[in-house]
């Protein structure tokens, strides 16, 4: 139990649709279950009719009854700027209110009667994961490893790293989500292969291709699809249920109706789950739609086979294939020198998914590690080697690399590319450029990242001007520029020029849109909540505790007891009734209710002595109160 | 609904419209059809006492079994100054208190008071008469029509919204909140901003929150389906009470439940409360 002793630590894989939380115990990574014994908690934050917060499970339950209020998906909006292609892309399907911060730089979510930064609305899920692992740890927990995907920029990042500090959390390292399950799946193991990350999860399809040797982590590719994910195979089930009740009763079109939308999408989910493992399933949504005209409620009851469930999603799964072909081909690996697969995200359990990941990669996926729980365990480990090196599995080197080309603003509103995507940082690299104009004294040098030709559609990271450059011919002043990229992701710029020698330079700090100021302000306002919640948790812990111990104590007497009430004409039902206190308390142990467990300590603490008593022969048993 | 609650139903509305004759028999009906309905009996109780103009105190009416503060008959909030004026009366008790004769006696409405003495007004030195706070102060209320005896042949036709915002009050000042709050709503259908019906319901819904929500005890416990699910089909619910009932896996406390229910605090109250009354669940 060494590991209870030192600092709890933990690693979280925030993802768009599910995060996880765990950690490593006796050497062993596992999840942390949530305080409802479920081990994904949905990325949805929501505030309710009633004004409640909702985080998790229950806001994602009423997600679609109350859709304005509800915000999910906020990692595709996390440390994106107002106005960016990929925000205009998300605004397109996400139903819940955008606003420009207050710079106009980055965007902010309305949710109730607040406008809440992205890194805000992330901290709440976070908060809720740091809540699980206190309940799980009985203490408190500040100090995490974060999962990002792999094509994360540097503003996201940071985003991600402000998002933990709302959340209360000292966020130890950023690292990339393929790297994090690759490490998971290489714990414990001596590997030195080419591995592909297969991650299929709630909103988005992510394929990262890692060299392992030696402990060294390599990822030499990524490439995805941001809007493809189980979610899209939930809504194909969906639509397959409306068109069937329409069918069935005389064209009634549910998708008008919120409340029975709510409870088909949940039961759209849940029966693609079931699928996975079952042939077929059955859809059952009793008095779901009024029927009108003072009829009685309309019932769903629908079965839906694998065969159907495959033929409704058959595209979906091509697109996932297509996709891992692009990627492959685009980093010049063949299929078939793929030493393994590792499938990621709830959605890979789908058969259908599994069977075409077999065929186009010729080899069985991997079955050793928990699709949904791979990510979290990966940042665990590696948390956990932060901490205590000596007691991890050595030292592990994780090389990254950069998600997006890298380069600068060139004549014609070109973007020209310097450093390339996919190369592993640390990395440096120097190109030389001329003036355009005869006698130019100055340039300007604009800091670009992205894939696209034209400069204007890439994300502009920083800009400088190198001035007092000598009067000469356009393309006689050669300037050179150099792009270093540290090992933590900072981008330093520098421009020369080599006739001169005059320099200047840029380090290309992230912002996630949250000034220092705004950020102060909100741990600020989150510091009451957290000692409140502290306070809190080491409340209920105490009084478990106390209640576990008591409980202990009476059962080890119920056997003398026992034998004390056969002598006796009363108490006969004593321990009975002592069973039904304790089965009290356990339930509100299960449910942490503090009151409740308040309520029963007074009963548990008289059966105490009661049983004591009886149980040391010095007391004749009363007839029971 | 259940043949006796329609009965009642109907009685209220008889009587409402003065015609206590039906209303007797209504409820007679509905007690003959089940014996230990306390409604119905209470609703004869208090009719008998309003026709003798005397007899014996009737028992007060429990149309719901909640603590006494929920179903205490509390008076509309914009009757304050009124029962305020009669507060010595009721604090009393009962052995000084005279026996009531009549409905209005043993329910006093608080629109029948009255002010009991003429508001002040403060003038203006500078500009006159504020016609507005003087509108305010007077406390001057629409005529309520004498329903208490029987007047088979009202002598001008009320109007529907008259008729039913005297039976709202009426049901209200005998507890039946949910009667009266089902008058309140046929009213704000045709009048939306009926500023007396507005009130009531306010008040109506306050109260009837408060009594559903002692049903369920504490908000912290989690309900369960007290039935099998394949038994859930032969259930007689609306679809909003399908919602709410597919939401009770076990793992939910009704406080969540409040929250992701999406409905009106009542209505998910009411629900709940029926839901856990009638078995189907439990916590």
């Amino acid at each position: 139990m060494a590991d209870l002793e030192l600092e709890p630590i933990i690693g979280i894989d925030l993802g768009t649709t599910n995060s996880v939380v765990a950690t490593v115990i006796d050497g062993v990574p596992r999840v942390i279950q949530g305080r409802s014994g479920q081990l994904l908690t949905p990325s949805v934050v929501a505030v309710a009719r009633n004004g409640k917060r909702l985080v998790g499970q229950i806001a994602k339950r009423q997600a679609i009854t109350n859709a304005e209020n509800t915000v999910y998906a906020a990692k595709r909006l996390i440390g994106r700027r107002w106005g960016s292609k990929e925000l205009e892309d998300a605004r397109k399907i996400l139903p819940y209110q955008l606003v420009p911060g207050p710079e106009g730089y980055d965007v902010r979510v309305q949710l109730g009667d607040k406008v809440l930064a992205v890194p805000e609305i992330s901290a709440m899920v976070l908060s809720e994961l740091r809540a699980d692992a206190e309940v799980f740890f009985g203490r408190h927990v500040a100090k995490a490893v974060i999962t990002v995907p792999a094509y994360f920029n540097d503003g996201q990042r940071h985003a991600t790293k402000d998002a933990g500090r709302i959340a209360g959390l000292e966020v130890l390292r950023i690292i990339n989500e393929p790297t994090s399950a690759a490490l998971a799946y290489g714990f414990g193991k001596q590997v030195e292969k080419k591995v592909v990350v297969f991650d299929l999860g709630g909103g988005t399809f992510d394929v990262s291709i890692l060299d392992i040797g030696r402990s060294v982590y390599d990822v030499v590719a990524v490439g995805g699809d941001t809007y493809l994910g189980g979610e899209d195979f939930d809504r194909r089930v969906m639509d397959w249920i409306v068109f069937q009740f329409a069918k069935e009763n005389g064209g009634i079109d549910l998708r008008g109706d919120k409340m029975a939308l709510q409870r088909i999408r949940d039961a759209s989910e849940r029966a693609k789950i079931e699928l996975s493992s079952t042939p077929s399933t059955s859809i059952s949504l009793p008095f779901l739609v009024g029927g009108g005209d003072g009829r009685p409620a309309l019932h769903l009851e629908k079965q839906l086979t694998r065969e159907k469930l495959e033929e409704l999603t058959a595209d979906l799964v091509d697109r996932c294939i297509q996709v891992a072909e692009k990627t492959l081909r685009d980093a010049g690996v063949r299929a078939r020198d793929v030493g393994e697969v590792i499938l990621v995200g709830g959605m890979t359990r789908m058969p259908r998914v599994q069977r075409a990941v077999r065929e186009f990669f010729g080899r069985e996926p991997s079955r050793g590690v928990h699709p949904e729980e791979v990510v979290a365990l990966g940042a665990a480990i590696q948390a956990h080697a932060l901490v205590s090196p000596a007691q991890g599995q050595g030292e592990v080197l994780l090389l990254d690399v950069t998600p997006q080309n890298l380069g600068i603003l060139v004549v014609g509103g070109y973007f020209e590319t310097v450093i390339p995507r996919n190369t592993t940082v640390p990395t440096s690299a120097t190109r030389i450029f001329t003036t355009v104009q005869d006698n130019q004294t100055a340039v300007r040098i604009a800091v670009l990242q992205g894939e696209k030709e034209r400069a204007t559609d890439n994300e502009l990271l920083g800009e400088f001007v190198l001035d007092g450059l000598r009067p000469a011919r356009r393309g006689e002043v050669e300037v050179e520029v150099q792009f270093d990229i540290s090992a933590d992701g900072i981008v330093g710029v520098s421009a020369r020029d080599l006739q001169t020698g005059q320099r200047q330079s840029i380090t290309v700090t992230a912002t996630s849109g949250l000034t220092e100021d705004e950020l102060k302000r909100i741990l600020d306002e989150n510091l009451d909540e957290a000692l409140e919640r502290k306070q809190a948790v080491s409340d209920f812990e105490r009084r478990r505790l106390a209640a576990e111990a008591m409980m202990q104590e009476i059962e080890a007497l119920v056997p003398a007891v026992s034998e004390a009430l056969a002598r006796s004409r009363f108490g006969k039902d004593a321990v009975q009734k002592a069973v039904g206190v304790i089965q009290r308390v356990r339930q509100a142990v299960a449910a942490r209710d503090v009151a409740a467990l308040q309520g029963s300590e007074e009963q548990l603490d008289r059966t105490l002595q009661l049983f004591k008593s009886l149980a040391s022969g010095a007391h004749p048993p009363e007839e029971p109160r | 609904m259940r043949p006796a609650t329609q009965l009642i139903e109907q009685g209220i509305k008889a009587y409402t419209r003065g015609v206590l004759d039906e209303a007797e028999r209504c409820w007679r009906e509905a007690l003959a059809l089940e014996p230990l309905n306390e409604r119905a009996r209470s609703y004869l109780e208090l009719l008998a006492g309003a026709r003798t103009g005397g007899g014996p105190l009737p028992v007060p009416p429990e149309p719901v079994a909640v603590p006494a503060a929920a179903v205490a008959l509390p008076a509309p909030r914009i009757s304050a100054e009124a029962a305020a004026a009669h507060a010595p009366a009721l604090a009393d008790g009962g052995a000084s208190r005279p026996t009531p004769v009549t409905l209005s006696e043993y329910a006093p409405s608080p629109w029948d008071q009255g002010p009991e003495e003429s508001a002040s007004i403060v003038l203006d030195a500078e500009e006159g008469v504020d016609l507005h706070t003087l509108d305010e102060k007077s406390d001057l209320r629409p005529l309520v029509p004498e329903q208490v005896e029987p007047a088979p042949e009202p002598a001008r036709p009320a109007s529907d919204v008259d008729v039913w915002m005297q039976g709202a009050r009426e049901l209200h000042a005998l507890g039946d909140f949910s009667g009266s709050l089902e008058m309140i709503e046929k009213i704000l259908k045709v009048d939306p901003s009926h500023p007396e019906a507005r009130e009531y319901l306010q008040q109506n819904e306050a109260t009837l929150i408060a009594m559903y929500e002692s049903k369920l005890g504490s908000m912290g416990r989690i309900p369960r389906l007290a039935i099998k699910p394949e038994e859930v089909l032969w259930l007689n619910l609306d679809h909003r009470a399908g919602f709410l009932l597919a939401q009770v896996d076990g793992a939910v406390n009704f406080e969540d439940l409040f929250a992701l229910s999406g409905l009106p605090r009542l209505d998910t109250a009411r629900i709940l409360a029926t839901l856990l009354h009638e078995g189907v669940i439990s916590s």
